[in-house]
């Protein structure tokens, strides 16, 4: 009746994930409960959980993407102190089956469902206000995009308590993850959230191709797009085109678990080493997809907190695509010891090392835009040039990987982790929280508190130093990752070392979440109250903030490459805006649950699959299909804002700019 | 998209040269080239796919050069449909289209081809199996 | 936000008189429209971004073909003993596959044609015919697996024969979710007529159709013909 669902699927005996799972639901019940005693359900629904706004959807992005990162967190703090304490004779406090689970859901969590999330949620929020229009390609399908990633962290997250997670790490290798050695559920929640997620994020990279490509305000020819977009669109085209190699992986390997197929088992014919070159072919191109975002953010930030434009604007398009095309022919250096032999390996190596080249340009890019400009040091600004140490670095650690003899020494081992980590954390996360203190007010209607902000930076980029650079070390030492247990007590002060930085990371941690506290607190003194709180020069800042619905009141026609920043200097010069538009009707996509209800019945079937409840799993198959065809009679799609309306908004908006152009006037009158 | 009731104009007049056409959508042509079209494209399919299966059963080509022969017909019947049926051309409406196409393209031969050379490589070190039985453990 | 003060501003005017671009999704009005595929005139019309929207995805769905062709590539002598790819092909049946849909494919073109010309009755006629042609192909593959399973021939046995039901009944799995796609349309087109949005669905399906008549080219060809023979 419930498949192999059983009592004993809760972890009674395991009191880590019992008490935490028990912190969890009663988190969980405590906000519903505060939701439905405030009344807030009726604006929740109508505002956020139907609505296809892609500033709603990638503010949902971003909060699902935090939260998840919080708990990648958690489990890093569990690895690194297992690490510290298991040295020698003593056993720390994670066996190894428990251990195991720890390390795959870390590197789960934080790619899929902490870092792309993230870098999707920018995307989403931005990339149409920078454009200068007023939704995606497909608002509806972006609802489902987002509900289907929430969907797959949802199913993650529910094996801490029923279930097990999987052991086999964030990719899961056979022959150990066949249903020969891993037997439980675990590689299947691992399966199902991956391959539910995978769906929605290919949607993304659809919507966000056809946007970038065939929805731009007049004028904005590609090479007056910013430069944000530019790699927005780079990560889409990489979307569209590897995330169906990990969707045919991952379904070849259910179906080896499932049905006892044979494309990547042992016997019978099966090639594990098949599996291995699938899902790199996909997981190289992936980190791309997260970095080349986060490089469009910095190249926002460097133009605007040094007041220029930024330098090699064309160069910087052309090193983009050169990454985009490259990332996808590289993929085999993840696996230079499998035994490709030395021609196909050396190939992979020049490809490896070649593609650092477009890294290289855009790094001098930026570091020319900042010279001869009037720097602001602002938090994003220093989060800008903690990156360009901290990646600079682990760039080069990478092409040190990239040659094909060395990898075989450390291939594997703490170098790696420490490389990785190195650009991960120093390119994506620095980008990401340089990109939510950036753009907050835009979101939100007020700045987030600086000082904390700027304390948040120095705990982080410290801590990760502290953290990470021990493990450089160790794995020069020869540790290799995921272990366990620790056999050397000559590695035992690296360990401790890297355990202090996590200390460090935590305090970061903390005043991030207090930054954003105190400037709720603060919120009436922090208010945005013009929409250009940082002299901005993309079209995003020409509009108030938070953002109205429909963006713009009049789709703005651009002229030059940065598309704000002549119309301010305009106004500037002639001290005073242009003339009011004609305000006219917009038609606007309305609400819709789809995303909501495709969610709820995909984690039903993904639940029940993982199970074997294969009535639940029909249930849900035959709901989600009624809900495409109700969702595909429906005879409204677009409601009309009222001229009035737009212009009441938009009137406001001008008195704010009038307010902000009077101001300027008499800064420079006085000087 | 003011169009939440019956599109009253004429197609042929709504869509033009001007604008980029998606593939497989070409309104501004009327019927009659359409149905042409469709029966140019079955009738090249036609020849092509009898063809291939001529081929494959016979013997009047160099053996080892059919599976050559057969891909190239493969990939001019591709052609066919997608000129044909789809009405992906290199006009300047269709860009777009013949820029995804070749980015698929390209990512279908990396990954193919790559996957080939790679595999080919890797089970070409592999010990052979009869001399399994001297590796230790 | 016509400002007419400054040189710049007159190129803006210019394009106004020229261009009389519109909110929304409107039509850019009569008159000479410049730019075409460059993008420069404003967001393009519906039609075309769910056409090329729909577009994208067919070559996303490609690459996960080519991952399962890559699979049977290189799996593609991995038969364990078991059969190989010629003791399965039964020429004549792969051949009336083969025909059956390529010429669903055909009337599949002919209905869109029937929609450009706004006839209910033939739109509807061609699509049955392109529905009962898919489902013989459907038929004809399904009476082919269950032939295979009924001489032990079945994906458990081998890495190879994994890589040929995976590969062909992937494709199989696209026709079959096409054809109850082509259901759907016969109710929407008979009950909504051809509304805007019908037809754009109408363009995605047609893209659909064929796409899936290019991909048995490559199986046919790669799987059956070049398999049959080496």
């Amino acid at each position: 009746m419930f498949g192999k669902l059983t009592w004993s699927a809760i972890p009674w005996e395991q009191p880590i994930p019992l008490i935490t799972s028990l912190v969890v639901v009663l988190i969980l019940l405590g906000v519903l409960a505060l939701v439905t005693v405030k009344r807030w359900w009726p604006y929740l629904w109508r505002e956020w959980i139907t609505s296809v706004d892609h500033k709603r959807i990638g503010v949902m992005y971003c909060l699902l993407g935090v939260v998840m990162l919080i708990r990648g967190f958690a489990d890093a703090i569990m690895m690194r102190s297992q690490q510290a304490l298991a040295i020698g004779t003593s056993q720390g406090y994670l066996p190894p089956e428990h251990y195991d689970q720890v390390f795959s859901a870390h590197g789960t969590i934080m790619i899929f469902f902490g870092a792309m999330p993230l870098v999707i949620g920018f995307m989403n929020f931005l990339t149409p206000l920078q454009l200068g229009v007023r939704d995606v390609a497909f608002p509806t399908l972006n609802s489902v995009s987002f509900w289907l990633t929430a969907s797959g962290a949802l199913l993650v997250n529910i094996s801490l308590f029923v279930g097990e997670f999987a052991r086999t790490g964030w990719l899961p290798y056979p022959p150990l993850s066949e249903s020969t050695y891993s037997p439980g559920v675990g590689v299947d929640y691992y399966l199902w959230a991956v391959q539910i997620s995978g769906i929605g994020t290919l949607m993304t990279g659809i919507n966000f191709v056809t946007t970038i490509l065939k929805m731009r305000c007049p004028g904005m020819s590609y090479m007056r797009m910013p430069m944000f977009t530019w790699t927005a669109f780079a990560a889409s085209l990489l979307i569209v085109a590897v995330f169906p190699i990990l969707t045919a992986t991952l379904a070849m390997l259910s179906l080896d678990r499932f049905f006892g197929w044979h494309f990547f088992t042992n016997d019978l014919g099966g090639n594990p080493m098949m599996f291995v070159n699938l899902i790199w072919a996909w997981g190289h191109p992936e980190v791309y997809i997260l970095v080349l975002p986060a490089f469009g953010i910095f190249s926002e930030v460097f133009s605007t907190f040094s007041g220029k434009p930024l330098f090699g604007y064309r160069s910087m398009v052309m090193a983009t695509l050169f990454i985009c095309v490259v990332s996808m022919m590289v993929w085999l250096h993840h696996f230079f010891t499998m035994g490709a032999g030395p021609a196909v390996n050396a190939f992979f190596g020049i490809a490896s090392s070649v593609i650092a080249v477009g890294t290289g340009v855009k790094i001098y890019n930026w570091i020319f835009t900042m010279y001869g400009g009037r720097v602001r040091f602002s938090v994003p600004m220093l989060w800008s040039l903690g990156f360009i140490f901290t990646f600079v670095i682990g760039g080069m650690t990478g092409v040190m990987l990239a040659v094909p003899p060395a990898d075989f020494l450390v291939h594997n081992s703490m170098f790696l982790v420490a490389h990785f980590h190195n650009v991960i954390v120093g390119g994506v996360v620095f980008a990401l929280m340089a990109g939510i203190d950036f753009w907050f007010p835009k979101a939100f209607g007020f700045r987030l508190h600086e000082g904390w902000g700027k304390t948040a930076f120095w705990f982080a980029f410290v801590g990760f130093w502290v953290t990470f650079a021990p493990l450089y070390v160790l794995g020069l030492l020869g540790m290799t990752r995921r272990l366990q247990h620790i056999n050397f007590p000559q590695w035992t002060p690296w360990l401790y070392m890297s355990v202090v930085g996590v200390g460090i990371l935590i305090l970061g941690v903390i005043s991030q979440v207090v930054q954003l506290v105190v400037s709720i607190r603060d919120r009436e003194k922090l208010r945005d109250v013009t929409g250009d709180p940082w002299d901005g020069r993309s079209l995003e800042w020409a509009t108030p903030s938070p953002a109205p619905f429909f963006n713009f009141a009049v789709m703005p026609n651009v002229e030059g490459e940065e598309a704000y920043w002549g119309i301010k200097l305009r106004a500037i010069e002639t001290q005073r805006l242009g003339p009011e538009p004609q305000y006219e009707p917009i038609e606007m996509p309305v609400n819709s649950v789809v995303g909501f209800y495709t969610a709820v019945f995909a984690t039903v079937t993904g639940f029940s699959l993982i199970w074997q409840i294969w009535w639940l799993a029909a249930v849900g198959l035959v709901g989600a299909f009624i809900g495409f065809v109700v969702f595909a009679w429906r005879d409204v799609h677009e409601y009309h804002v009222p001229a009035d309306e737009v212009a009441r908004v938009d009137r406001a908006r001008r008195a704010a700019r009038l307010a902000l152009l009077e101001r300027i006037a008499e800064r420079e009158a006085s000087t | 998209m003011s169009e939440s009731e019956f599109d009253p104009r004429p197609y042929a007049s709504v869509l033009d040269d001007r604008e980029d056409h998606a593939p497989g959508d070409e309104p501004v042509e009327d019927t009659g080239h359409w149905v042409l079209n469709s029966n140019i494209g079955l009738g090249f399919s036609v020849i092509l796919t009898l063809a291939a299966f001529a081929l494959a059963n016979s013997q009047i080509m160099y053996a080892p050069a059919i599976p050559v022969a057969l891909i190239v017909l493969a990939i001019a019947q591709m052609g066919v449909h997608l000129v044909f049926f789809l009405h992906v051309t290199t006009g300047p409406d269709n860009t777009n289209n013949v820029l995804a196409l070749a980015f698929g393209l390209l990512v279908v031969f990396l990954v193919v081809l790559g996957s080939m050379w790679i595999m080919h490589h890797i089970a070409g070190n592999m010990t052979p199996m009869s001399r399994m039985a001297d590796v230790p453990f | 936000m016509i400002d007419t003060s400054l040189p710049a501003a007159r190129e803006v005017a210019r394009r106004a008189h020229e261009d009389p671009y519109r909110l929304g999704h409107r039509d850019h009005g009569a008159g000479p429209v410049e730019g075409a595929g460059h993008g420069e005139t404003g967001p393009a019309r519906k039609r075309i971004i769910v056409g090329y929207g729909f577009w994208i995805f067919l070559l996303s769905d490609i690459v996960m073909f080519a991952c399962f062709f890559a699979a049977f590539a290189v799996e593609r002598n991995a038969t364990a003993g078991g059969p190989v790819m010629s003791e399965l092909v039964e020429m004549p049946r792969v051949g009336w596959e083969t025909a059956a849909l390529l010429l669903s494919s055909y009337t599949c073109g002919l209905s869109f044609a029937a929609t450009n010309a706004r006839s209910k009755l033939w739109t509807q006629v061609f699509l049955i015919i392109t529905g009962l042609l898919g489902l013989a192909f459907v038929l004809m593959e399904l009476s082919e697996f269950i032939g295979l399973a009924s001489r032990g021939i079945t994906p458990q046995r081998s890495g190879f024969l994994s890589a040929f039901f995976g590969l062909v009944g992937l494709h199989g799995l696209h026709v079959t979710l096409a054809g109850v796609w082509l259901a759907t349309m016969l109710a929407q087109v008979q009950v909504k007529g051809f509304r805007p949005e019908i037809v754009h669905r109408l363009i995605c399906f047609n893209l659909f159709w064929h796409a899936l008549d290019i991909v048995w080219i490559g199986i046919f060809t790669i799987v059956y013909l070049i398999g049959a023979i080496t």
